[in-house]
């Protein structure tokens, strides 16, 4: 047991127990802008909920990773399936999407499974055949394509490079996710002249129409797109919220304006229905300045470079897998969501991790902590 | 297991660390870059979007007389407001009935209905939310007692206090003060805008708007912190509004109690002032309206009466009122004459009449005085021999003594009517009738009628000027530089007129102008005829100045269809100069 806490990464468990804490705090300040008492005691239910997490944490961290995968992984993607067809069907209707099934989210959960059956499959013997490139984009496609229905744009843009980059690094025929990857990129970029070409001034409303029928994107993802190409128009209608999250965050300054004194939040400039949630970063930000956004990224370095480290250390593929796998996942949040506050990325619904408030969220990055934690103690070649 | 045999390389997990290491650095760099390099950017929005600016009005100053009595006071005025911010529910609409449901309540309570429509508290909830509604104005102690009692019950109804002009002695001197109205306040505090303005008194007439800069005060700011839908979450206090200074006039109140006493029930005028440096006493115009009246607001009703009145008791008689002076211009025909050399013992024969071509100008006395000089002329007001003196003078002369004591010209008073008058010539009567300028133009101008207008302050300025020899410019405010300069004519001439015009007061047709009064007076009556011959009607002028050596008033008072300058003007003018220099 000693040479178990021996190899326990203390870094990494001391980076997370600091996030939670932050983050009860963030979701503290942000609930209590709020006329509803209900969330007024929501950063009670975050320490709550991060207890249970702990729990887990500590189960997955002291189970060896091996065991776990071989035995539970491929239950657990296909109980994620499961699940994601069945919220599509029975889940509560929450801002145009659904999400809910009861009280968690299971595309959260799905994203576990789908990084555990990849290590599994992929940890082992070489792949390096189209017929597992193949198999291994099937595995991926099938939980983001039902995702991408409930419609969860975000969670499924953090999915997919994290589950690529297993895949890449497993040397799973690397010349196709290449191609794959190419293919996005161009994707992307002509989804974003085709926004600018429709949207930019002086375009008449027949071009426009004609232009963004080609765009694979719903007008709400249209409209977010082009507030990214074009941040300054539209201030009070598309435009608002990106605008608001900016001056948030800008008007922190050095310093920031004092815990639970931010002004964006407390006067509802920035919309509560997203404060607590996608938007949290510019709660904090607002109330700890640039000051506190380095302790946050330092924070999230101190979790996140101590994950690759385990890659490193860790002797199987699978292990390795995990350790990048769920590392990546976190990462591509944290950068996807700071990124998209002020303006970096266009604007899409996804949770910081620790910090916003969803409780599934929590448990499932902690639970992919844990695993983490697994790898450490148990992945290591026995003589180190 | 070999770890080199892992299919997971080294060289991908320590990319993957640099890939989160430099995703890091990116968003530190992006941060800094908003948060401190463009951060006073974004407070600046921030403070463009959540502070609102307003501007608080300043005190206004009172308006005193000479000896400090409050002619325009200030009095406390108790409002009940209503924040929006405590009714504020999830649609506008439910927002704006929450209000008016209280309001409604309120009233009852209060046992008066607002001056709201529901139309006023849906404008005042969409456009200026921020600030506090008045719900109600200027409340009973009654009234006031009644919210007290459940004011509790009532969040976001609150009491406020303001002031409100009031003038205590009503209707005195109420054309010289003037009235107030309700503004909200000009944006003269530099560029920045203000977003909304508090209702400030603003002078609309009179003393009022001539000194509103002076007595405005300077008006104070708050700062209001809104949230997203523009409810007020907090406000401050930048600079607190300051009182303006006090406004004290070289008005008398008692001496302008007299002369309004005096016009009590006729259309008329008077003002008195002290010629030595061009004070003015007394500034009277009949008849009046009660000032009050103004106060908060000119009901339409109260209006409608004062502008329908055939008297048009808002007209200021005194400055802005202009009338053919009459015998009252005689002196200045004699010094225009005495000054080009006539000699003051020549005689005109007086038959009764003067005629020229086919005009006749009758005398006062049918049957003619006879042979007359200037002094008793003046004395007896001889038209004959004034027509007589300006023809032989001209034209030019006459203007010019006319001119030179301020006729035809603004006196420069600090005033908002400063009527200037006719003095007519050539030239202006081409203009203004398409006629040249007939001999009989100047027999009229001579003897004050025609075309001659001035104004009873002009008149007064005419007095003082004789008996002085200085034109002053005359003013209201106390202690304001004198300006004056000399008649242009010399002291044998100003001497004759001078004694001309005592023997007015001391048997002449003036006498009643000096009747009582405990120092001697020089004085001037005018009987100005106008309007068709069928109802020939007459205002009736007295102008005088006392003690006739050493002047130290100057009157002229005016009364509208009197009977005679001597027999309805003088006796008037002999009651103020009574007040003002009889020892009591």
């Amino acid at each position: 047991m000693l040479d178990k806490l021996r190899r326990f990464n203390w870094i990494m468990f001391a980076a997370m127990i600091a996030l939670i804490v932050t983050g009860t705090v963030a979701i503290w300040s942000a609930g209590n802008a709020r006329a509803e008492a209900i969330f007024h005691g929501m950063w009670l239910a975050n320490l709550w909920t991060a207890i249970a997490g702990l729990v887990i944490y500590f189960m997955f961290a002291f189970t060896d990773y091996r065991k776990l995968i071989a035995w539970t992984a491929t239950p657990a993607y296909a109980v994620s399936l499961v699940l994601l067809v069945a919220v599509l069907i029975f889940g509560a209707k929450v801002y145009g999407g659904r999400r809910w099934l009861w009280f968690f989210q299971p595309s959260e959960i799905a994203k576990l499974g789908v990084i555990c059956l990849l290590a599994k499959l992929f940890g082992g013997e070489p792949r390096r055949t189209f017929r597992w490139f193949m198999v291994g984009c099937a595995l991926i496609a099938v939980p983001v394509g039902l995702i991408l229905l409930e419609p969860d744009l975000g969670t499924a843009l953090t999915l997919i490079p994290a589950t690529l980059l297993m895949l890449f690094v497993a040397r799973v025929w690397r010349r196709g996710l290449v191609t794959l990857l190419a293919a996005g990129g161009i994707l992307a970029f002509a989804v974003l002249g085709a926004v600018y070409e429709a949207e930019k001034p002086g375009v008449t409303e027949a071009r426009r129409t004609a232009i963004l029928k080609w765009v694979p994107l719903k007008p709400h993802q249209v409209k977010r797109v082009r507030v990214f190409i074009f941040p300054d128009e539209d201030l009070t209608g598309a435009g608002y919220n990106l605008r608001q999250a900016k001056i948030s965050i800008g008007s922190g300054g050095l310093s920031g304006t004092g815990i639970g004194k931010g002004q964006s939040n407390h006067l509802k400039y920035l919309p509560p229905a997203i404060s607590m949630n996608d938007f949290i970063f510019c709660v904090y930000a607002e109330e700890t300045g640039f000051i506190g956004s380095l302790l946050l990224l330092g924070l999230f370095g101190a979790l996140l470079l101590p994950g690759a480290w385990i890659a490193v250390m860790a002797v199987d593929g699978s292990g390795r897998l995990i350790a990048l796998g769920v590392s990546t996942l976190i990462f591509a949040h944290v950068w996807i969501n700071i990124a998209m506050s002020i303006g970096l990325v266009p604007i899409t619904g996804l949770p910081l991790p620790f910090i916003s408030s969803g409780r599934t969220f929590l448990v499932v990055v902690m639970a992919g902590l844990g695993l983490i934690q697994s790898v450490s103690i148990h992945g290591r070649d026995k003589t180190t | 297991m070999d770890r080199e045999a892992s299919i997971v390389s080294d060289l991908s997990c320590w990319a993957t660390m640099a890939v989160f290491a430099i995703g890091l650095i990116v968003l530190a760099v992006h941060l800094k870059e908003v948060q401190v390099v463009a951060s006073p950017d974004y407070n600046y929005e921030k403070a463009r979007q959540s502070v609102r600016r307003v501007q608080t009005a300043g005190m206004r100053g009172r308006i005193l007389d000479r000896r400090g009595r409050v002619l325009a006071d200030n009095r406390r005025c108790v409002s009940i407001v209503c924040n929006a911010a405590a009714y504020q529910k999830r649609s506008w609409d439910a927002t704006t009935e929450a209000i008016t449901e209280a309001i409604r309540q309120i009233g009852r309570v209060i046992g008066r209905d607002t001056h709201l429509t529901e139309r006023s508290i849906r404008r005042h909830v969409n456009q200026s939310l921020a600030i506090p509604l008045v719900a109600w104005r200027d409340l009973t102690d009654e009234e006031l007692a009644r919210f007290a009692e459940r004011e509790r019950l009532y969040p976001g109804f609150s009491i406020v206090e303001s002031e409100e002009r009031h003038y205590p002695f009503g209707s005195l001197a109420s054309h010289l003060i003037g009235y107030v109205g309700r503004d909200r306040g000009s944006g003269d505090a530099g560029d920045e805008k203000f977003n909304f303005r508090d209702f400030e008194l603003y002078g609309r007439s009179g003393l009022e708007l001539y000194y509103n800069g002076f007595l405005r005060g300077v008006p104070g700011e708050r700062k209001l912190l809104v949230d997203a839908r523009g409810f007020t979450e907090r406000e401050w206090v930048v600079s607190e509004p300051r009182r303006g200074p006090d406004l004290m006039l070289s008005v008398d109140a008692d001496i302008q109690r007299v002369a309004e006493a005096q016009l009590k029930g006729v259309r008329g005028a008077c003002v008195v002032m002290d010629p030595r440096d061009g004070s003015v006493l007394a500034f009277a115009s009949s008849p009046s309206y009660n000032l009050n009246d103004f106060v908060p607001t000119l009901s339409q009703e109260v209006y409608d009466r004062y502008l329908n009145d055939p008297a048009k008791p808002l007209l200021n008689r005194a400055s802005g009122g202009t009338y053919a002076p009459g015998s009252t211009f005689k002196p200045i025909t004699a010094l225009a004459g005495l000054s080009m050399g006539y000699p003051d013992n020549e005689q005109y024969d007086c038959t009764g009449a003067f005629e020229l071509g086919n005009m006749k100008l009758h005398c006062a006395r049918r049957w003619g005085h006879g042979p007359i000089s200037v002094r008793t002329a003046l004395k007896v007001s001889c038209n004959t021999f004034f027509c007589n003196l300006g023809c032989d003078v001209g034209t030019n002369a006459v203007i010019s003594a006319a001119k030179a004591f301020g006729l035809g010209s603004k006196t420069g008073i600090d005033f908002t009517d400063d009527r200037a008058g006719i003095v007519p010539d050539d030239e202006w009567k081409r203009k203004t009738y398409g006629e040249r300028w007939y001999p009989g133009d100047l027999a009229q101008m001579s003897i004050g009628q025609g075309m001659l207008l001035a104004s009873p302050l002009q008149m007064a300025v005419v007095a003082g000027a004789i008996g002085t020899g200085y034109v002053v410019t005359p003013h209201l405010k106390a202690g304001a530089e004198v300006v004056r300069r000399p008649l242009p004519f010399d002291e044998h001439s100003l001497a004759v007129v001078r004694e001309g015009m005592r023997q007015v007061v001391e048997g002449g047709s003036g006498e009643r102008g000096g009747d009582g009064v405990e120092v001697s007076v020089a004085g001037k009556t005018g009987t100005a005829e106008f309007g068709p011959m069928s109802n020939r009607r007459k205002n009736t002028w007295f102008i005088a100045y006392a003690p006739a050596d050493r002047p130290r008033a100057a009157v002229a008072l005016i009364v509208e269809d009197g009977e005679s300058g001597g027999g309805t003007a003088a006796p008037r003018v002999a009651e103020i100069l009574k007040r003002m220099f009889n020892a009591r």
